[in-house]
């Protein structure tokens, strides 16, 4: 039987809540893979056949879009229009069976069980409810049933010409609404509840790392966590509570993640504390503050390029500035303590405020007062 | 313990990066240097604050400290809060619901307000979002 898929991304006024940074929450990694390509591939495993994806938005970087499926892109006003007209070609070049989801909730669902109650039926349309008993915006339609499809796209899947038949999905479910919903979504799938599997292998138990993802020797990483592909943790820091470091990030030295998404392409300054928070494209939405802020300082958190070639430029010029740097200073070098032991670096104040200097001030000025220091120090001497 | 020197009440700009850190920081200064600075920061307002922002908050503390004075936050808006614990600042100030509870904080120990918005870890002092707006928050007035 000849299945096929249209994967609808946005659509809905609603749908400019569930995001971030601009990138709605489907389309972001989670534990190394973003929700649309898990649900295409577990599509395609289970027999679908063609799938396209008709969006609002871009993927925001070229390993977010999964090769295998046709990628369109729409306006807001245009989408359910476009949905119909792609509906309708594959329903001439020979489709039996339409998959047709929009994008938001997840679901642990099995398609093959969906196509075959739909079957069963000889219904037109089958739509899908979840455990919470909330109706999803995932239904069979049979390809011969162009009429209800068309009055289906027209009401944004909310209304049909007659009533579909439901079927009830048992299992995992997650709304996937807002940060907080992808993180918990990240932290069921590290106390495998929610039916997904991080991308990698477990170093340990319940510490995923990606591939080629480097931690330094003296970084310490507590299970559960998650460790992208090409991810770097760098000495002193420390990933605890469940916290998901994704591909490309680069977390500096001396900085505590806790209970924390870390979304792909970000660079965590040294010496910062990052808990309870989803961080990426430059803001950081703050799960118990529910508050969302824009952090604009480089040194704070910021983002790397999402092309390859540009980062590895950006790499070789850092070293080439950091060599004469690093011949200067040691050359001007006085002897200076530094934290040498975890405890004492996730203690110390953030390097990031060092650099921070207001240019009145003169350079005996630009350290705490010796008074401040001794405040910080308790516990060293 | 009672006190009769004046508490600084001083609202701090909605924006403060390093431009405006600059700015605030001159217009304290003067009060810095006078014996034993009593000054409460008004967070309120601040909906951007960086890395120079920090700085300088610091920066107030160590040069009051060295006066024998000291610096303490009000009301601070939730973005500030989410800065001011990113860069593990937050322990370091005594952070207030408001600017009245800050002043008065100068002269006697107010243990309900630290024990009411004290965080479950005990790490740093939370507010709720919706935090009321304070009541005597007034830029360069003297509170008693």
């Amino acid at each position: 039987m000849d299945v096929r898929a249209i994967v609808l991304i946005g659509g809905r006024p609603e749908s400019s809540r569930a995001q971030l940074g601009g990138v709605p929450l489907a389309m972001l990694d989670m534990l190394g893979a973003s929700m649309l390509n898990r649900v295409t591939q577990r599509m395609r495993q289970q027999g679908v056949g063609a799938t396209a994806v008709l969006s609002e938005f871009d993927p925001f970087h070229e390993r977010a879009l999964n090769h295998e499926v046709c990628w369109f892109k729409a306006s807001r006003e245009q989408l359910w229009r476009y949905a119909e007209a792609l509906f309708n070609d594959f329903a001439q070049s020979g489709a039996e069976l339409m998959l047709v989801m929009r994008l938001g909730p997840y679901i642990n669902l099995d398609f093959e069980r969906l196509l075959e109650f739909h079957l069963d039926r000889q219904s037109r349309v089958t739509q899908a409810r979840g455990s919470s008993g909330k109706l999803l915006d995932l239904l069979v339609v049979s390809a011969s049933r162009r009429n209800d499809a068309a009055f289906m796209f027209r009401n944004m899947l909310t209304g049909f010409r007659t009533p579909p038949e439901i079927y009830d999905a048992p299992g995992y479910e997650n709304s996937l609404e807002t940060p907080a919903d992808l993180r918990l979504l990240a932290v069921d799938t590290l106390a495998e509840k929610s039916g997904l599997m991080p991308l990698g292998r477990e170093l340990k138990p319940g510490v995923w790392v990606g591939p080629n993802a480097r931690l330094d020797s003296r970084a310490r990483v507590l299970a559960p966590a998650y460790i992208g592909a090409h991810a770097r943790v760098r000495n002193m820091a420390v990933i605890t509570r469940g916290s998901v470091i994704e591909r490309h990030c680069h977390v500096d030295c001396g900085t505590v993640i806790e209970d924390s998404t870390i979304l792909p392409f970000s660079q965590i300054g040294a010496g910062l504390d990052v808990s309870y928070s989803v961080v990426g494209f430059r803001r950081i939405a703050h799960l118990r503050q529910r508050v969302e802020v824009e952090i604009s300082d480089e040194r704070l958190i910021g983002m790397a390029s999402t092309s390859a070639p540009v980062r590895a430029l950006h790499e070789m010029l850092s070293l080439a500035a950091g060599i004469p740097r690093a011949l200067l200073s040691s050359l001007r070098a006085k002897h200076q303590e530094t934290p040498v032991t975890l405890p004492e670096a996730i203690q110390a104040p953030s390097p990031a405020l060092s650099g921070a200097t207001l240019e009145h001030q003169d350079r005996a000025d630009r350290h705490f007062a010796p008074e401040l220091m001794a405040a910080r120090r308790y516990g060293n001497q | 313990m009672e006190t009769s020197r004046p508490v600084v009440v001083k609202r701090v700009p909605e924006r403060l990066d390093m431009t405006e850190a600059r700015r605030f920081l001159q217009s304290v200064e003067p009060i810095l240097r006078r014996d034993r600075p009593q000054l409460v920061f008004d967070l309120s307002n601040v909906r951007r604050l960086d890395s120079a922002g920090v700085d300088m908050l610091l920066r107030c503390m160590s040069e009051a400290m060295k006066h024998d004075g000291d610096v303490k936050l009000a009301a601070p808006s939730p973005e500030a809060l989410v800065v001011l614990e990113l860069t593990r600042t937050g322990r370091l100030f005594e952070i207030y619901e408001n600017a009245t509870d800050a002043a008065r904080s100068y002269s006697s120990f107010l243990p309900n307000v630290l024990r009411q918005f004290a965080a479950p870890d005990h790490s740093t002092i939370v507010f709720p979002s919706q935090a009321p707006k304070p009541t005597v928050a007034k830029e360069d007035k003297d509170a008693a």
